[in-house]
């Protein structure tokens, strides 16, 4: 039974009409979207710093609330309540959608996740592509965000985010195809599915089939490229503070400003999410409900993003590029045509 | 990339070791140095209107009136503009002028640090400290005259 | 300290007019120059030759060129009753004790003088503060525009006549426009004017960079500073020589190396006046010197990495941790975390804090941890290969051009100049202990780090000696100030130059005096000043992030710079 079916049956509609499949559907997006946001209202305000404190030996917000979590409370009032400068000459409409577009295509991409514990919106049988689409939209609030702020510094920011883009969707996309060859399938719930066969065995211990123990080397291929594709450190050129002041979000304030830096998380999450279900075998995990073990993975590789931001420098602009096109296609190329002929090969 | 893996070890040991090095500063307040040089105090009772504080500050931060008779009228202390150099209390000859403890100093405006000799006795940053109280101010340096001729400024 | 002299070049330097085993022979300097010194001056330091303002250049050729004055430490310009001066302070990369000033005087109603800038690079910003501040106009200079003070100033501060109580009234019609339209580059170029500050996140300060990009890349850079001036010198020349004006220096480079600016003006006071300080405040002041070395390196390699790295990660937060525990040791020492004012004409305000054994306890588990820190340290940076991606190569600053614009510090010791004024000009204690002068010949960013991260390994070892000879001082001898008059009057007319080793590299005092307590011309030597100059060097036809790398290596303090 789908997530819109335990819905429509919650809400006691029995067998759906269209138009309950809509209302349905879209409680559905409701609760996945917030869902979401409350992942991302606890990761900007308080896990970012509690985590950046943790590495560099301090405390960090703790003075509202446990443990400090009420200055999510506050960081909310306190970003609505700025005024919003709208700098002269802007290229409206573009500047106002520009935040909207980042921030909603990544929430968008959640629709077809696969969270455990029977949460999914949907699952279309080209779920992979759709992810990867809508995960891409953001290059484009990006770039109209830079090109639309009249400002050289946000210019660069855009440029450098085209250009960064461009190099790493590419082995994003071949690498995650190469898990494709595996399954056979696009659908997010299938890759899933075909993750839980056991791997190896090692008396009590069971190894599942997830792809990152499959083909480890995709998975570290995936990472970076997702780090790339995210903005994270060390590829977070595109807003690169010591350099182009705040790139593409210089001149950004107040619910703009949240809508982009909401859109960042959102997305990191999404990439999480993406890696999670193509790599570690989705919601899977012994004991705990799906749905928790989703969660501990997703935040399991924001983790890894700020511990990454911690200690590895930003590259430069020409050497991101080179990476790029140079060293990551190559080898997603490679791992595309290895993969393809293991599989056929042994015809898994 | 073993060094870049270094790198993320050592910031991973960092983290886990729990220890943090920053304390919770209203709560827990730094220790100052004994010697520390915090906001200037000025002990009216000490005081034998000298004016050798006054001459010494590099930037006018204190400003004395005497009469004729070179009773002290009026002692005004600017202490928004002090560079704390402690140069007044290592001149004063009878330890009137003491650089507290307290670093903790606001107000709203530039005007509400300029004191006087009135408002002077009831500043919220004297607290409980004895009106009387002092410290070596180790001046045996500080009143060498040199070899040559002596020369009361 | 190894004592070892610095090695002669063998052929080439026996060639050089003037040098001989005991210095400096001014008389055949003299002669190599003929007709053109008029007359000859003593000066604290130095002779100073006299020359006509028509003669600097071929002067300065000869000098540079046959006796081996390769260093053009400081440009100072005054205003006398009766003339401008502007002096020219030269010494030499090999041996800093060879030094020479050459004096070009020139008339009150025409201040006009050769410039010095195709001899030396460095001249181009001295000689435009001097333009500046005291109003001495340089012919044949490429860019005779005011520096520090905006462009629209009246008047030169520092002249005699100059008028402080006169309102700068400027209407806004004459102030540039900064939003407004600039096509200085043609209309269809394909290059980009931007302003990288005085706002921004990497500028260290207040500084503004004027870039012309082309795509990513730099095709012209121009530092423009003078936001943070405060009229430093014209501060000290208002205090006192005996106490108002030591606490000015920490103010300079304000980041940690206050006891280093301290000893700058100590130094050259305590040769004006003539004062000895005894041994024990010498050891104390070497202490307290390298301590803050130690605090301002760790934050040169924090904000470095800040540059590189992109946040405010775990390296910026680390060295501070550590520059932090070097802050409560010297405020033990002190009183204070940054504005020490603990150097006195003479010696020290304080002895070591009691009980003694504590402060050199807390002393010591820091030296102790050192090692340790400085490993993480090198496994966070040095070891990083996307850092040395990023650092080796870029921001390439080679020793002719280094010395051509006066770079000092580590930022000369990075591209291979051995040259430490602790050793080639010793003050203090440093001759009488053991330890070596860091220099890498990578000349780019990578070395300017590693040097620093090297210095602060030695200044460990300074201290560590320095508290081993306090442990033992016998009691009776612990004199910390010479007996110095209540007033300062050094006669009429001396003049001196002298020179420390900052964190940043070389700080000269100038200071004339004219027989009253207060100085007459008080000239600050900034090595920052300096360095910045190299900037357009190392970072044309690099891209923006090396840019920015390079400025972090530069290590430049706003506060100094601008004075």
């Amino acid at each position: 039974m789908s997530f819109v079916d335990i819905i429509g049956d919650l809400l006691g509609f029995g067998q759906l009409s269209a138009g309950e499949e809509l209302i349905a559907a879209f409680i559905g997006a409701a609760i996945i979207g917030t869902l979401m946001l409350t992942n991302t209202a606890l990761a900007g305000p308080w896990a970012k710093r509690k985590i950046t404190a943790a590495f560099t030996d301090r405390i960090a917000v703790n003075r509202v609330g446990p443990a400090g979590l009420l200055i999510i409370v506050a960081d909310a009032v306190r970003l609505l309540s700025k005024e919003l400068i709208v700098p002269e000459e802007v290229d409206r409409p573009a500047w106002d959608f520009a935040p909207i577009v980042m921030a909603g295509s990544a929430i968008l991409g959640f629709a077809v996740i696969p969270m455990g514990s029977g949460i999914q919106l949907a699952d279309p049988e080209t779920g992979l592509a759709f992810v990867f689409a809508v995960g891409s939209i953001a290059s484009l609030g990006l770039v109209m965000a830079g090109y639309a702020s009249n400002n050289k510094f946000s210019f660069l920011g855009g440029l450098r985010a085209v250009a960064q883009n461009l190099a790493y969707e590419i082995p994003l996309v071949l690498t995650g195809a190469s898990v494709v060859l595996f399954t056979g399938t696009l659908q997010m719930s299938s890759i899933v599915q075909s993750q839980q066969a056991a791997l190896l065995s090692l008396g009590p211990i069971t190894i599942p089939a997830w792809y990152a123990f499959v083909n480890p080397f995709a998975f570290v291929l995936f990472m970076a490229a997702n780090l790339a594709e995210v903005g994270r450190n060390p590829f977070d050129i595109p807003e690169a503070p010591t350099e182009i002041v705040a790139g593409y979000q210089t001149e950004y304030s107040s619910v703009y400003f949240v809508l982009l830096y909401l859109g960042e998380f959102v997305h990191i999450f999404l990439g999480g999410a993406i890696v999670t279900t193509l790599f570690l075998g989705g919601p899977a995990g012994p004991v705990l409900p799906g749905f928790v073990w989703f969660m501990i993975k997703i935040w399991a590789i924001f983790l890894f993003t700020q511990w990454a931001r911690s200690a590895v420098p930003r590259v430069r602009i020409d050497q991101l590029i080179e990476i790029g096109w140079k060293g990551m296609l190559v080898l997603s190329f490679a791992n595309l045509v290895l993969t393809a002929v293991i599989v056929g090969v042994t015809g898994i | 990339m073993i060094g870049i893996l270094k790198g993320m070890a050592t910031t991973m040991k960092h983290a886990l070791d729990g220890k943090t090095f920053t304390v919770e500063y209203p709560d827990v307040a730094p220790e100052v140095s004994p010697r520390f040089r915090g906001v200037h105090k000025f002990s009216q009772e000490r005081c034998i209107w000298c004016r050798q504080c006054e001459n010494v500050c590099p930037n006018n931060t204190i400003q004395i009136v005497t009469d004729d008779q070179r009773n002290g009228e009026q002692y005004n202390l600017h202490i928004g503009q002090c560079i704390y150099c402690r140069l007044c209390e290592e001149v004063c000859p009878v330890d009137a002028i003491l650089l507290t403890q307290n670093f903790e100093f606001t107000a709203d405006t530039k005007d509400e640090f300029a004191y006087n000799k009135e408002q002077l006795k009831n500043v919220p940053w004297y607290k409980d400290i004895d009106p009387l109280e002092s410290r070596e101010p180790d001046r045996g340096a500080w009143i060498g005259e040199g070899d040559g001729e002596v020369d009361y400024q | 300290m190894s004592l070892e002299e610095p090695t002669p070049d063998s052929d080439a330097e026996l060639d050089v007019v003037g040098e001989t085993e005991d210095g400096l022979d001014y008389d055949a300097l003299a002669d190599l120059l003929g007709d053109k010194v008029r007359t000859r001056e003593e000066h604290l330091n130095a002779e100073g030759f006299v020359i006509r303002p028509d003669d600097v250049q071929d002067v300065l050729f000869a000098l540079r060129d046959e006796a081996g004055f390769d260093h053009l430490s400081s440009v100072t310009a005054q205003e006398y009753d009766d003339r401008y001066e502007s002096i020219y302070h030269l010494k030499k990369f090999d041996d800093p004790t060879q030094q020479l000033s050459v004096v070009v005087p020139t008339s009150k109603d025409n201040p006009v003088s050769e410039s010095a800038e195709p001899v030396y690079r460095t001249a181009d910003w001295h000689e435009r503060e001097a333009y500046d501040l005291v109003g001495i106009e340089y012919e044949g200079h490429p860019d005779m525009r005011r520096i520090l003070l905006p462009e629209t100033w009246q008047g030169h501060p520092l002249a005699l006549d100059y008028d402080q109580t006169e309102p700068q009234i400027v209407t806004l019609a004459e102030h540039r426009n900064p939003l407004q339209e600039d096509h200085r580059a043609g209309d269809d170029s394909d290059t980009m004017f931007i302003n990288i500050g005085p706002h921004h996140p990497a500028t260290h300060g207040v500084l503004h960079v004027e870039t012309v990009l082309d795509g990513e890349q730099i095709a012209d850079i121009e530092p423009d500073i003078g936001y943070l001036h405060r009229c430093e010198e014209q501060m000290c020349q208002q205090g006192t020589y005996r106490h108002q004006i030591m606490p000015y220096p920490d103010r300079w480079d304000y980041v940690s190396a206050g006891m280093l600016n301290e000893w700058s003006y100590a130094r050259a006071a305590e040769t004006l006046a003539d004062i000895e300080v005894p041994e024990y405040a010498q050891v104390i002041r070497t202490m307290a010197a390298e301590l803050s070395r130690m605090a301002a390196h760790f934050l040169a390699m924090g904000t470095f990495a800040l540059d590189v790295y992109g946040d405010f990660t775990a390296i910026f937060q680390y060295t501070f941790r550590d520059r932090e525990i070097v802050q409560n040791i010297l405020e033990d020492l002190s009183g204070q975390r940054l504005m020490f004012n603990y150097f006195r004409l003479g010696g020290v305000a304080w002895d070591l804090p009691e009980p003694r054994e504590e402060f050199f306890e807390k002393t010591r588990d820091f030296l102790n941890d050192m090692p340790g820190k400085l490993d993480e340290l090198h496994d966070l940076v040095t070891s990083n290969e996307i850092f040395q991606l990023r650092c080796v190569d870029t921001g390439v600053l080679p020793p002719e051009e280094a010395k051509s614009y006066g770079a000092t510090g580590p930022v000369a010791r990075g591209s291979g100049i051995d040259y430490d004024l602790r050793r080639d000009d010793p003050y203090g204690y440093y001759d009488e202990l053991d330890w070596d002068v860091v220099t890498e010949d990578g000349c780019d960013n990578f070395a300017r780090v590693l040097v620093r991260l090297r210095e602060v390994e030695q200044s460990a070892r300074i201290v560590e000696q320095c508290v081993d000879l306090l442990e033992d001082w016998p009691e009776d001898d612990r004199e910390i100030q010479a007996n110095v008059p209540r007033t300062l009057k050094p006669d009429h007319d001396t003049e001196v130059y002298e020179a420390v080793e900052a964190a940043k590299g070389e700080l000269g005092i100038y200071i004339r005096s004219d027989g009253t307590d207060k100085p007459a011309r008080f000239k600050i030597r900034s090595p920052c000043f300096s360095n910045l100059q190299t900037l357009p060097v190392m970072s044309e036809g690099e891209y923006i992030p090396d840019m920015i790398a390079s400025l972090g290596s530069l290590d430049i303090v706003l506060g100094e710079v601008d004075r």
